[in-house]
């Protein structure tokens, strides 16, 4: 079976003028065509920059030094050239972030910047044809109103709304591939599990593999098929959802999922910043169920 | 537009900023028709009328060699209007232009041109243009070119800024991911934001561009006689102060009036925009 992602021993570190900072050590990661993989960690583990390389956009920093494979479709990410890496942004791949209303452009309309994502496909699409493929994107992802919406601008949109045109912008060009970071954590709760089931509808139907990355367990145990837990810079536990939650089994896994805060108000137990335990080798739960 | 309207409308001082504005411009426009001596702003003399108080044949009264003074301001505007615009339609773009590569790029480009701005901005403006004017011949075009080469500095240092954090917002990121190039990102995404500062930086200017352009002038440096500029009217007059007062304060009052407009109106926008200092 031929992977969409398949990730070997990836390293990154920043350098600057006076020292090197490693920050990821050699990470493997695989993601097939059509399934949803979670990237868990706290902040600063290396989730967001494991996701810009995917993209190819770290590899264009000077400072950053990127080793290992990353290969997407069977082309690795690393070798291609600037260009070849952005025409594969916004077509083959698509991202959608933390606060969907900072991510759309405030001065043009939602209508504006849509037909700018579908003229990355085909740039000639007539007006017309572009509308109505606007406009049935926007059905799909239960927008009320669709062409109130294209003319509308971003901030005239509840948080929600946007989030949703998002998806629906994400998902225009049939990816492959969609990294979702964090998704919908700057909205409130029942609308962010309102917006991830619809997401979750959205993949399973364009068949679109999905890269998760997020700390929230909850939403990660709802949402994926399997899981990585990242640590500094190292992948410490992976395997299908289901199998990890029942057994986690290395230590910081499991200081993670005790850190969950419960409506019982029994207080958090405090995950330490360092921990020899930690370090301890990684686990891995087996391929798919 | 409409809202935009409502708010200028609803503070009296941009309201009145917006009506002075409208009225410069239009006796500017309209100076051959309404100015009472329409001849009076070239080489004419009419020594039976000189050195004559304000009076109900000439409003401002008359200059030394008897032109009407009142005629001579309505088309001294039209040159400074005309100055402020060319200056700041040539000074905006470069700088804008500067401003969002510097800004968005940053790196090694955005520092040298950055750098290049500073060293603009560390001689003071009207210093550099004095300088410029000494070594070039006295004329309009060449005002306006020492005027444009102080001013674009500012609004690259403007842009800069405001480009820096605009690449930090998300759709900026969002456009990258897209694949979107440097050229559209820059020009297409972040320029659009940028403008709102931009248009209230401009109308500001517009008053302090009269005032170096006055300031050139008065110092024999801007436009010529007899072409009538309200700089050098006031320079001219300034040595009759006080027996003929009309001479200088009316062209001063007509730079006052100017300037007062367009800060008012540059105010109004501001608070319309919603730009911060």
């Amino acid at each position: 079976m031929s992977s969409v992602l398949n990730i070997n021993n990836l390293t990154l570190s920043f350098k600057t003028l006076m020292q090197r900072v490693d920050v990821l050590h050699g990470i493997d990661l695989r993601i097939e065509a059509g399934e949803k993989v979670a990237l868990v960690g706290e902040s600063g583990s290396g989730k967001s920059v494991t996701a810009r390389i995917i993209l190819g956009l770290l590899q264009e920093t000077r400072s950053a030094v990127v080793h290992g494979s990353v290969l997407f479709d069977g082309k690795d990410i690393n070798t291609l050239t600037r260009k070849e890496r952005a025409a594969l942004r916004g077509t083959a791949m698509s991202m959608i972030f933390q606060d969907p209303s900072s991510s759309l452009n405030p001065v043009f309309t939602i209508g504006h910047q849509f037909t700018e994502v579908l003229k990355r496909r085909e740039a000639k699409i007539s007006q017309a044809d572009c509308k109505k493929r606007c406009l049935k994107a926007l059905i799909e992802v239960a927008i009320p109103e669709p062409a109130r919406v294209l003319s509308s601008y971003p901030f005239q949109l509840s948080g929600g709304m946007n989030q949703r045109v998002m998806i629906a912008m994400a998902l225009a060009n049939q990816p492959s591939l969609l990294l979702a970071d964090e998704p919908g954590t700057a909205l409130d709760v029942s609308v962010q599990a309102q917006t991830l089931k619809l997401m979750h509808k959205m993949v399973t139907n364009h068949n679109t593999a999905v890269l998760f990355i997020s700390h929230n367990l909850g939403v990660v145990r709802e949402f994926a098929d399997r899981v990585y837990v990242i640590y500094r810079g190292n992948i410490v536990e992976d395997g299908p959802t289901a199998a990890l939650f029942a057994n986690p089994t290395h230590p910081y896994t499991r200081a993670l999922m005790a850190a969950v805060p419960r409506i019982t108000g029994t207080g958090l137990p405090q995950v330490p910043e360092f921990s020899d335990e930690f370090l301890a080798p990684r686990v891995s739960h087996g391929v798919n169920p | 537009m409409i809202r935009a309207l409502r708010i200028l409308a609803s503070n009296p001082l941009s309201l009145f900023g917006l009506l002075l504005v409208v009225l410069i411009v239009l006796v500017a426009i309209l100076a051959p028709w309404i100015a009472p001596f329409p001849t009076h702003n070239g080489a004419v003399v009419d020594f039976a009328f000189a050195n004559k108080a304000p009076g109900a044949r000439n409003w401002m009264g008359t200059d030394l060699v008897g032109r009407d003074i009142f005629s001579r301001i309505l088309y001294a505007y039209q040159i400074s209007l005309t100055l402020g615009i060319v200056v700041l339609a040539i000074a905006t773009p470069i700088g804008t232009v500067v401003g969002l590569i510097a800004g968005y790029s940053g790196g090694w480009l955005g520092t040298v041109l950055m750098r290049i701005v500073d060293v603009f901005l560390s001689i003071p403006p009207l210093v550099l243009a004095i300088a410029m004017m000494g070594v070039l011949e006295p004329t309009l075009t060449n005002a306006m070119l020492a005027v444009t080469v102080m001013w674009w500095p500012w609004y690259a240092r403007l842009v800069y800024s405001v480009a820096r954090s605009e690449r930090e917002e998300g759709y900026v990121l969002a456009a990258e991911v897209i694949g979107a190039n440097t050229a559209h990102i820059t020009f297409r995404e972040i320029l659009p934001n940028c403008l709102p500062a931009i248009i209230t930086k401009m109308t500001l200017d517009m008053g302090f561009v009269i005032i170096i352009a006055s300031s050139l002038s008065f110092l024999g440096l801007g436009v010529q006689p007899p072409t009538p500029d309200l700089g050098s009217m006031v320079a001219e007059g300034a040595r009759y102060l006080p027996d003929s007062w009309w001479l200088t304060v009316f062209p001063g009052l007509a730079i006052l009036v100017a300037v007062f407009g367009f800060n008012l109106l540059g105010d109004g926008l501001r608070d319309v925009f919603g730009v911060d200092e």
